[in-house]
């Protein structure tokens, strides 16, 4: 009974205390403006003491409903403003307010992730790099690769094309136009000889050159990414020619009416046996090197938000010299690569609406690599000695490759700066032809899938978190690739950065053709950066820790089975303002590494890897007199090299020589003097004269050492001229294009 | 109750007219101060000031004017220091922008001169944050509303002064023509002699002596 009694009294005080409840509920509304009136949307409301709280929509507007009474403290915050406390009385009324942030001055430079990479872009300010400071580096042949080697983590190598970074070689690294692979940037290699890339590095408003790190949505390169984005639509028409000492070329741009379409064609021609004729080289060509290329793009601009453009290169390139052979004086070596190139690249980017962004692209690739190499006794008749080592002197190899590509990224755009990104991409490669009488066959496809998203876990912290999974039919193998990087900014605009991924890469054609029974080999870089911006000066240093496993070692059999580390510091300061008119940069990188890779007997310092390497690019403009002047400087310490020989007795490689080479020191000037033609015509031209030398104080550069088959005699790896020398006339139309072309070194 | 109403409106008018009095003076105590600033930091302080009188009078094109020649000027201060320009800039320009919302194009010629003066400036700042890149873009565009600005009112000393500052900075090469600046500040200079004080835009003779002192 008197249970009952105080149940049926609970029972008639509920409605009391639910009433009670809903009559101790406050709304607060209102709306979240900036200082200049524009509403800010996703900014977080918080009552401090209860920590009820809520976010504006995309008006701004907010509304609570809050228990607590009395003087409390609203709490405001949104990226990129300082936060807001605002004292209110929350009484028996519901309360409505405006609330005004202040910008956070810091925070309007959001944190952006920066380890392991350097971004060249358009939208650069003050000291940090855009695409025409990168590739108007003195010395860098229209190369964008090239231009790069003035940043740290990049080795000197003057002997081949390509970027080697962080202990990797040159394959390694990778070069990607708007998402594409491009899969053969370079000219075929020629032994000993630094050959051009395909293409106008002009053609860039961005390029992201990573030293390790890198975003999941890549693959394949397990040192570094060259991740290049194309201008879209030029801001007018133009035309320009050049004439230089060794080529020649044309090219124009051509803009609609309508500023929503554009197209544009060039045409380059080189021949190098021209300047040779005049300037000995130490190498004895027979053919060439001559080169031919020409380009053509069209860009559209669909609907309100998408872009498509189209960019299509084609190459031909002929390199034949003869050289006495190292094995014996009466005969001579003679090598000769012919090749044709074919690239296409169609991609098209959309905001499907305010949340979701759509790229996609196709490429195809034609690639026809033909070498022969031939003995040739004094009279120029093909000697076939049948023993070692003369026997494989004499080689014939043809190879084309099909190479196409698609891929698609679907972007969600979260508040806040945020993104979450996920798509895929399949590479299909077929490689066919022969070696000598062998017929060589590879069909390769190679799936990947990948997720990143980025995430600010506060104003002054981000973070970017991906993963990529990718197979490869021809190794029939999984391989997962996880992905992290940090940001953390420090209030007086410094920033610590840390990133950690893994990186996988398939072994090279060369050695798949003879086995398929192989791994990815792999690696995993752990980097450490701090970077500080401010005043038209820019400040970095990077430590970084690499492990290389399932390496490929052709010793015993061919296999991945070999292993390394690469581990470093480097550093960078560039200063646009102490002088006038001098903008130059400086960069120190130390790289200690150790691989057991290829024939190496052991874990060894790679012939590729100078422990030290410094380098300086200065531009001083003189506007009183018209004209640039360009000077870039290398210094690296010697590089290590073998002779590496397989010994029938014990059936191994061995060292048989060894030593460090002296140190690279290198001197590129270029000189550009701007004259004014046609003045009267309506659009005056920009014209202007150029005049250059590559190794202007023609130190002889040594890379490295050729060994004879018994070791007894080696012949360093050289220039193939003390200098190289370089003069021509630009003249471009419409738009100002001069300092693309100056700065292109064409020649 | 007719003589209550008619207090009660007195009273009211009265209220209206000493805030718009108060309004009125700080507007003009602050642009007593800005004829006095000079550094980056001065300009920031007065900024704030005029975004606040511009809050509390919406209906004024001055304030906003003034709150964006502040932010365009912070630009110039600034020119070597490249990205921290950006966000003044930006800033200057949603101002400026309402201060040009707020004029009437067909008769307010001059005051519209004044304004995209101001927005000429703001576009000239863009141009340092990166002269390389933001050169090409934001450079003609400075041009275009210097020319606006001159058409609207070919006597403004500011936009004279602007000119002249553009020809002196300009490299011979692509049109820059040093006697000709000299001789843009002079007349500037000549018409700024007898500006009126007050709140209207009269600034100009210190920009124009600083240029013309580098003659010497």
């Amino acid at each position: 009974m008197k249970n009952n009694v105080i149940k049926h009294i609970i029972l008639a005080l509920v409605p009391l205390l639910i009433s009670q409840l809903v009559f101790a509920q406050q709304r607060i509304s209102g709306v979240v403006k900036n200082n200049i009136g524009d509403a800010i949307p996703f900014a977080g409301i918080s009552i401090k003491s209860s920590g009820e709280g809520t976010k504006t929509d995309s008006a701004g507007k907010f509304s609570i409903l809050t228990k607590a009474t009395g003087k409390q403290i609203l709490l405001v915050t949104s990226v990129g403003y300082k936060s807001l406390r605002k004292e209110i009385t929350i009484a028996d009324s519901a309360i409505s307010l405006d609330l005004v942030m202040e910008p956070n001055a810091q925070s309007l430079n959001e944190v952006i992730i920066s380890a392991g990479s350097f971004e060249a872009s358009d939208k650069a300010k003050g000291a940090s790099l855009t695409a025409m400071d990168a590739f108007t580096v003195a010395g860098n042949n229209a190369d964008i690769a090239l231009a790069l080697r003035s940043l740290p983590g990049a080795q000197q190598i003057g002997e081949r094309e390509g970027l080697f970074v962080r202990g990797g070689t040159g394959d390694e690294t990778r070069q990607f136009i708007d998402g594409m692979l491009v899969k053969n940037p370079n000219y075929p290699a020629v032994p000993g000889l630094q050959q051009y890339a395909r293409i106008n590095p002009s053609l860039f408003s961005g390029i992201l050159f990573s030293s390790g790190g890198y975003s999941a949505l890549y693959g394949q390169a397990m040192s570094s990414a060259l991740i290049m984005e194309s201008v879209d639509l030029p801001d007018k028409s133009s035309g320009s020619f050049h004439v230089f000492s060794a080529g020649m070329g044309v090219g124009m741009q051509k803009l609609a009416r309508n500023k929503k379409s554009s197209y544009g064609v060039s045409l380059s021609y080189n021949n190098q046996a021209w300047y040779n004729a005049v300037i000995s080289q130490r190498v004895n060509y027979f053919s060439g090197p001559v080169y031919l290329g020409g380009d053509a793009n069209f860009r559209i601009k669909t609907g309100k938000t998408g872009m498509l453009k189209f960019y299509t290169n084609w190459s031909t390139s002929d390199v034949g010299m003869r050289n006495p052979d190292i094995d014996s004086a009466a005969l001579r070596s003679g090598y000769q690569v012919k090749g044709t190139n074919v690239y296409n690249n169609l991609s098209y980017r959309d905001y499907l609406n305010n949340d979701w962004k759509l790229d996609a692209g196709v490429a195809y690739s034609y690639n026809r690599v033909n070498i022969i190499q031939n003995l040739t006794d004094a009279s120029g008749q093909i000697v076939n000695v049948p023993k070692e080592p003369f026997n494989s002197k004499n080689y014939h190899r043809l190879i084309n490759t099909d190479f196409a590509q698609g891929r698609i990224v679907f972007t969600r755009m979260l508040p806040h700066n945020q993104a979450l990104r996920f798509g895929g991409e399949h590479f299909y490669s077929k490689d066919h032809g022969m070696s000598n009488d062998t017929t060589i066959a590879l069909t390769d496809n190679l799936t990947a899938a990948f997720a990143e998203g980025d995430i600010y876990l506060a104003n002054n912290l981000a973070a970017k978190v991906g993963v990529r999974a990718e197979h490869s039919s021809l190794l029939s193998k999984w391989e997962i690739a996880p992905r992290a990087s940090l940001a953390y900014r420090l209030p007086d605009g410094g920033q610590f950065n840390l990133a950690y991924g893994v990186f996988y890469q398939e072994p090279q054609n060369e050695y798949l053709y003879q086995t398929t029974d192989l791994n990815f080999s792999r690696a995993a870089h752990y980097v450490l950066n701090y970077t500080k911006k401010a005043h038209n000066r820019f400040f970095r240093v990077e430590a970084y820790y690499k492990k290389y496993h399932d390496l490929l070692k052709t010793d015993p059999a061919i296999s991945t089975t070999g292993k390394g580390y690469a581990r470093g510091i480097e550093l960078f300061f560039r200063d646009k303002k102490s002088i006038k008119n001098l903008d130059y940069w400086i960069s120190y990188t130390y790289l200690d590494t150790k691989r057991d890779y290829l024939n190496y007997p052991d874990e060894i310092k790679p012939t590729f890897a100078a422990p030290h390497t410094a380098t300086a690019a200065i531009k001083k403009s003189f506007p009183e007199i018209n004209t640039y002047l360009n000077i870039s400087y290398a210094f690296a310490t010697g590089r290590p090299y073998y002779n590496i020989r397989y010994n029938n007795p014990d059936k191994a490689y061995h060292i048989y020589d060894q030593g460090t080479t002296k140190g690279y020191n290198v001197i590129n000037l270029q000189l550009a003097y701007l004259i004014s033609l046609f003045k009267s015509w309506k659009q005056k031209p920009f014209s202007g004269v150029s005049i250059g030398v590559n190794n202007l104080l023609g130190t002889n550069q040594v890379f490295g050492y050729n060994y004879n088959a018994d070791g007894s005699i080696k012949l360093p790896i050289t220039l193939p001229a003390a200098r190289y020398v370089y003069a021509g006339f630009f003249m471009s139309f419409g738009i100002d294009r001069t300092s693309d072309i100056l700065d292109n070194n064409l020649n | 109750m007719k003589k209550l109403i008619i207090s009660g409106l007195a009273i009211m008018l009265l209220f209206l007219s000493a805030s718009a009095q108060q309004n009125s003076g700080a507007l003009q105590s602050a642009v007593t101060k800005l004829d006095q600033a000079k550094t980056a930091k001065d300009y920031e302080t007065l900024e704030k000031e005029f975004v606040k009188i511009a809050a509390a009078q919406p209906k004024d094109w001055l304030p906003n004017y003034y709150a964006a020649y502040c932010n365009a000027k912070i630009g110039f201060l600034l020119q070597d220091d490249g990205e921290s320009i950006e966000p003044y800039s930006n800033r200057g320009e949603a101002q400026a922008k309402a201060a040009e919302s707020l004029l009437d194009k067909n008769n307010q010629k001059k005051e519209l001169s004044e304004v995209y003066t101001v927005i000429s400036m703001l576009n000239q700042g863009r141009v340092f944050i990166n002269p390389m890149t933001y050169g090409p873009k934001y450079g003609p565009i400075a041009q275009q509303f210097l020319n606006a600005a001159k058409q609207l009112n070919p006597d403004n000393p500011r936009a004279i002064y602007l000119a002249a500052w553009f020809k002196y900075n300009t490299p011979k090469m692509w049109g820059g023509d040093k006697a000709l600046a000299k001789q843009l500040a002079a007349q500037s200079l000549k018409l700024l002699d007898n500006a009126e004080k007050g709140v209207t835009p009269h600034w100009g003779k210190t920009e124009d002596q600083e240029l013309l002192n580098k003659y010497k």
